[in-house]
């Protein structure tokens, strides 16, 4: 398995994103502090830290939820510092939320299908008089979202409102509505939160899955540690939006200053 | 059901809709022809107003202003110039508006046009503002144009209005349009495009975290909804042979987003039951401003009644039919073959 990793690594050595600098402040509150990272193609990085560690913030920043204070970010070689989120997801770069934002009124199929929309080519005119290239469109927006509903297991669920899925498979509704934009690079932030232990187990292999099959660069935020350990080849630590350290699963295991980050912040609470 | 199905049979419903125009044109009490007439230009105004409010979620109070927009610009075009001259005698109306006259198709089309051009204008700048703000703008926008139109005395007339309009609206008009707005509004709502509207009422940050551009598509919506809101402007101008600017009043869309809560936000179907209905209670109702003898005590007539009555109804279903009388269930035919087939296995 690590031997797979490696090679991954050393064939495709294009960089997906690369951030420098990037710093965001909120007033006086500095939430990410002179983050750099560069992510190689295929990789599937890990991002941990504490509760406010600035984790979520960096994905905000990737897809300008709001813009960087400082810094720049790019995306296979195109600066997205700038662009507004629409157009950078249109770019490839999809993300799902920790707190689970589904399209509540409408069915697990219609979800999926609404995330073709940003690629659609046709115009409003065709798709009302339902014009050839619209039809042949939206054929190819039902066919790909029935496979991508089976890909994942939840073909079966296609017709049920998707706010009435029990709560693991609303995250995977999520992660399926995510790669239905066709992104490069995937950012999962918290895909494991309230999650049981074999949910968990099936997540892993969902990420790993799905990294295989639409040749994914991933990042991961997430708490559980069993998911970051297991299937991260890299961990980036934040804490309160400082980069602590950087490496692999064993090497920050060992780290000092992660220890301290997690257990020592747990002890002075206490 | 095969699609082609599906349009063959909603192509016999129009048909069988069109032969009922054809007698009720011909034999039909012309009372009850205008109440008809009237529904069918609700119906335009509440299923445009949905696609706003109800399907894209983004919460417009300036139907009316788009309704005046129409209602004028198509008046000031089909209108003969000698209507014109007799209406203007304050101050003449500017050149060359009062030379023009075009068919009353084209002054309609113009005057949807118009009033989607002004969607545009309003709803590029406000359209960053959400809920409640929006709803606050779009009104100013609505009483802008009003009064506006009071005081353009060489284009609008004013406050006098423009009378004695040339009656060309008849159902072959409203129905022609209400049956346009109906296909076009269910068309989108069904394609890709109205995929991303209700996503972006749903949730607006997830549909733009899948590349949908929430501007350009509540511009979209905007501005479909003002094109079919104007033209029913002009139908409605010359069905009542006479427009000034107050009757197109904050009222007047207080009563569109009656209809579109009562039918169900974002139902179509809904919209069209209740447009026509609405018309016939308008009319029904008409009785209870009137004075009126209750053992006895005798009340006299108070306008706005029937208001108030819409009012109460409104409140009825906001409590207890939450998503309005015909909730989430759309016309299909699909829906009307179950209807029967269910009906069937009971009788077996």
């Amino acid at each position: 398995m690590t031997e797979q990793k490696i090679n991954q690594n050393t064939k495709s050595k294009e960089t997906v994103l690369k951030m420098e600098h990037v710093t965001k402040r909120f007033g006086g509150l500095v939430a990410v502090s002179d983050f750099n990272l560069d992510l190689k193609d295929g990789e599937l990085l890990g991002l941990i830290g504490p509760n406010g560690a600035g984790k979520t913030t960096i994905f905000n920043l990737i897809t300008h939820v709001f813009p960087a204070s400082e810094g720049k970010i790019e995306f296979l070689g195109r600066d997205i510092t700038k662009l507004k989120t629409d157009k950078i997801i249109r770019l490839g770069i999809a993300r799902t939320f920790q707190n689970i934002r589904l399209f509540g009124n409408m069915t697990v199929k219609e979800n999926i299908m609404t995330a073709f929309h940003a690629h659609l080519k046709s115009d409003l005119f065709s798709a009302v008089a339902f014009l050839p290239n619209y039809q042949k469109e939206e054929e190819y927006i039902q066919t790909m979202t029935q496979e991508l509903m089976m890909e994942l297991g939840i073909e079966h669920l296609a017709d049920y409102k998707s706010t009435s899925l029990p709560y693991g498979l609303q995250r995977k509704l999520e992660i399926a509505r995510a790669l239905a934009t066709n992104p490069r690079l995937l950012l999962l932030d918290e895909p494991a939160a309230g999650m049981n232990p074999d949910e968990t187990l099936e997540l892993n292999e969902l990420i790993l899955k799905i990294r295989e099959r639409f040749k994914l660069t991933i990042i991961v935020i997430e708490h559980d540690m069993k998911v970051i350990m297991n299937i991260c080849e890299r961990i980036v630590v934040l804490d309160h939006g400082v980069t602590i350290a950087e490496g692999t699963p064993e090497e920050i295991q060992r780290n000092p200053l992660v220890i301290k980050a997690y257990l020592g912040a747990g002890d002075e609470d206490a | 059901m095969k699609r082609s199905t599906r349009i063959l049979l909603s192509i016999l419903l129009i048909l069988v809709v069109y032969i009922f125009v054809f007698f009720a044109e011909k034999y039909m009490d012309p009372f009850l022809k205008r109440i008809l007439n009237t529904g069918f230009i609700y119906v335009i105004l509440a299923v445009s107003l949905n696609l706003i409010n109800g399907f894209t979620g983004q919460f417009s109070l300036g139907h009316a202003g788009f309704m005046a927009i129409g209602a004028y610009t198509s008046a000031l075009l089909y209108m003969s110039p000698e209507n014109k001259l007799s209406n203007f005698f304050m101050e003449p109306l500017i050149s060359p508006l009062d030379q023009i006259q075009l068919p009353f198709f084209w002054a309609i089309i113009i005057g949807g046009l118009m009033a989607a051009l002004m969607g545009f204008i309003v709803g590029a700048p406000t359209l960053r503002v959400r809920g409640d703000y929006l709803a606050i703008v779009t009104y100013g926008f609505s009483e802008i144009i009003r009064s506006l139109f009071n005081n353009l005395q060489n284009i609008t007339n004013g406050p006098l209005g423009l009378k004695g309009l040339p009656t060309y609206t008849n159902l072959w008009w409203t129905v022609s349009w209400a049956v346009i707005t109906i296909i076009v509004i269910r068309r989108i709502v069904d394609s890709s495009y109205g995929r991303a509207l209700k996503a972006i009422r749903d949730d607006e940050v997830a549909a733009e975290n899948l590349g949908i551009n929430l501007f350009k598509h509540k511009v979209l919506a905007f501005v479909v909804g003002a094109f079919f809101a104007g033209v029913a402007g002009g139908l409605l101008g010359s069905l009542l042979m006479t427009i000034d600017p107050n009757s197109f009043s904050i009222l007047f869309t207080y009563q569109i987003i009656t209809i579109i809560l009562l039918g169900g936000l974002g139902n179509i179907t809904g919209s069209v039951i209740v447009g026509i209905g609405f018309a016939f209670l308008m009319e029904g109702l008409r009785f209870v401003e009137m004075p009126m003898n209750i053992f006895g005590i005798t009340i006299p007539g108070i306008l706005g009644m029937r208001m108030l009555i819409f009012s109460i109804l409104l409140m009825i279903t906001i409590l207890f039919f939450r998503q309005g009388l015909f909730g989430t269930r759309e016309f299909t035919w699909e829906g009307l073959v179950r209807l029967f087939t269910k009906r069937k296995v009971k009788q077996q």
